[in-house]
């Protein structure tokens, strides 16, 4: 594999502010636009910014650029744009417009919400029945896209490797007691073994808790020069290096295996453009909209050899808080990731690790945090990560 | 084989299904019973999904070509929800799988498998293609080898 190492945007680009919603697991009474705004104005006030502030904004499909921009009654941008889930196609375009001058102050943001295409319970709500956004499998059950996809490729993880569920469940338990200290998280009550063994079965091997949970909300993030956040009242955090990866079979059937996806092009590049890795992490967030996705990364970034996620699982498990602490020491999704917190196309993944390398993460802060990695996405066309660090 | 049906038509048999300009030769093969994958005239490899020129050594010279329909189950689930569709039976639970079809490595397509149970439709089992009706229009689905013809094509026991 070759991947460039040319980044001359490393450290130049800074996250100087980030806010959420908070996330609740029903339909909740509220619009799209509304959860996107709300976590906008906050990210705003945190960075000590006004809508006049703003010349650029990026954020997923829905609200859209223009329809943020009105709402919030931003007078002048130079550069938008919505690309798709997930959330480092918004990171990444930020850092991008900032660096090249598209735009000085990018408000950045992803707003989840309840639909028919991630939750069934949508349909009550008469206002939400319009977002069908099927993809390619439009009422088809013999195509494996998306979530199907994954559960595909989770038979072929046991299959090679001789897992079990248990390998599977081990990442939901993690996330849930990290859940358990994040008072924005939708899922925190307590989940044992026998209780993810016993969840409902959707689509086998993976049952409900193997996937994230549909949640109303939003996360928004200020993306500005590193220079100009080291003026804004909180701790800049650095994006030492962003990437998206990709193979040229990129498709669920198509892909050739489970070492030879996106994630690996991620890895390889995030290694050559940033200057540290896990060795030097400390705090890491897999994304975790299945659980074996995150098994896969695991793997992919070196913490463990293919098939050995759910053994290094076990082997860093602290039984105290029963959760993993990789060497004792490094947490892994400590806001519940998307399977408790909520199911945020990975901008919970990473408001949360913002917040943690400012210091604001309240109950769940890891000492003296200063780098942190995640790794975003899934397999097929999603894979993406990036490496954060605070300043000198 | 091209069968003499519009594309208009052709979108009417087959609801749902990603039909455009690079496909269509693929559905208008499934009403006779024919599948298709595309193959490349200049350097004879297969691809997945069909598209306008060889991802391999970029010919435009594109032949929708019969597979012999034999393969290895690689990938298998069973579905306990997923969309409403005449003569899907999530209860007990659907098998879908996807096959690694004999003609090239890596070359896959997903189905269902009939005339199983589904204790038998795992990761390695060899199959075969056969055609199954939905709202009236075949559709390929595959079946275990060793267990020849035992039921109705679209009976899923
Ligand atoms: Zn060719």
């Amino acid at each position: 594999m070759s991947v460039s190492s040319r980044n001359p945007a490393k450290d130049q680009v800074a996250i100087a502010a980030a806010a959420t919603t908070g996330f609740t697991a029903t339909n909740t009474d509220r619009s799209q636009l509304s959860y996107a705004v709300q976590a906008c104005v906050a990210a705003l006030r945190a960075a000590g910014l006004t809508a006049a502030d703003v010349d650029g904004i990026i954020g997923s499909s829905a609200p859209t650029a223009p329809e943020l921009q009105g709402a919030l009654g931003i007078p002048v941008v130079t550069y938008f744009a919505n690309p798709p889930i997930p959330f480092v196609n918004q990171l990444s375009t930020a850092v991008a417009a900032v660096h090249s001058g598209l735009c000085n102050v990018a408000l950045v943001y992803h707003a989840s919400y309840r639909l028919p295409w991630n939750t069934g319970s949508a349909w009550k709500d008469p206002f939400r029945r319009g977002g069908l956004a099927g993809g390619a499998s439009a009422g088809i059950p013999e195509s494996v896209f998306g979530s199907v996809g994954y559960t595909a490729w989770a038979s072929r993880y046991l299959y090679e490797f001789g897992g079990t569920k248990e390998d599977f469940g081990l990442v939901a338990i993690n996330d849930r007691s990290n859940a358990a200290g994040n008072p924005g998280a939708a899922m925190r009550e307590p989940l044992t073994m026998e209780g993810y063994l016993a969840a409902r079965m959707i689509r086998d091997p993976l049952c409900m808790l193997d996937m994230d949970v549909a949640v109303d909300g939003g996360d928004a993030f200020v993306v500005t020069t590193t220079e100009r956040a080291r003026d804004m009242p909180l701790k800049p955090v650095l994006i030492n290096a962003v990437t998206l990866g990709m193979t040229g079979k990129p498709s669920e059937t198509q892909t050739p295996s489970l070492r030879e996806h996106g994630q690996q092009v991620v890895v390889e590049s995030l290694k050559a453009r940033g200057d540290f890795w896990i060795d030097d992490c400390d705090v890491y967030f897999p994304y975790d909209g299945f659980t074996i996705i995150t098994l896969n990364w695991f793997e992919n970034a070196g913490y463990c050899g293919p098939g050995e996620a759910g053994d290094f699982l076990r082997q860093h498990w602290d039984h105290a808080t029963n959760r993993v602490l990789i060497d004792g020491r490094v947490p892994v999704n400590p806001h519940g990731g998307s399977l408790s917190e909520g199911a945020s196309q990975g901008s919970g993944h990473f408001r949360e690790a913002v917040h943690q390398l400012q210091g604001l993460a309240g109950e769940r802060q890891v000492a003296g945090a200063q780098r942190a990695i995640v790794t975003a996405g899934g397999f097929f066309f999603n894979a993406q990560g990036a490496t954060l660090r605070t300043d000198g | 084989m091209a069968v003499d049906i519009s594309d208009e038509d052709l979108l009417a048999r087959y609801p749902g299904y990603a039909i455009d300009h690079d496909t269509r030769a693929r559905y208008r093969g499934w009403l006779e019973h024919v599948m298709l994958f595309d193959r490349c005239a200049t350097c004879a490899t297969w691809h997945e999904p069909p598209g306008p020129i060889c991802p391999t050594c970029w010919s435009t010279d594109i032949e929708p070509t019969p597979i012999a329909g034999t393969g290895t189950i690689h990938l298998a689930i069973t579905l306990r929800q997923g969309p409403p569709v005449e003569g899907v039976d999530y209860s007990t639970p659907y098998p879908v799988v996807v096959v690694e079809l004999d003609e090239q490595p890596d070359l896959r397509m997903s189905g269902t498998v009939v005339g199983a149970d589904n204790s038998e439709i795992v990761i390695g089992r060899r199959v075969h293609l056969d055609w199954a009706l939905r709202r009236g229009a075949p559709f390929p689905v595959f079946r275990l080898d060793d267990q020849h013809g035992a039921d109705q094509p679209g009976a899923s026991s």
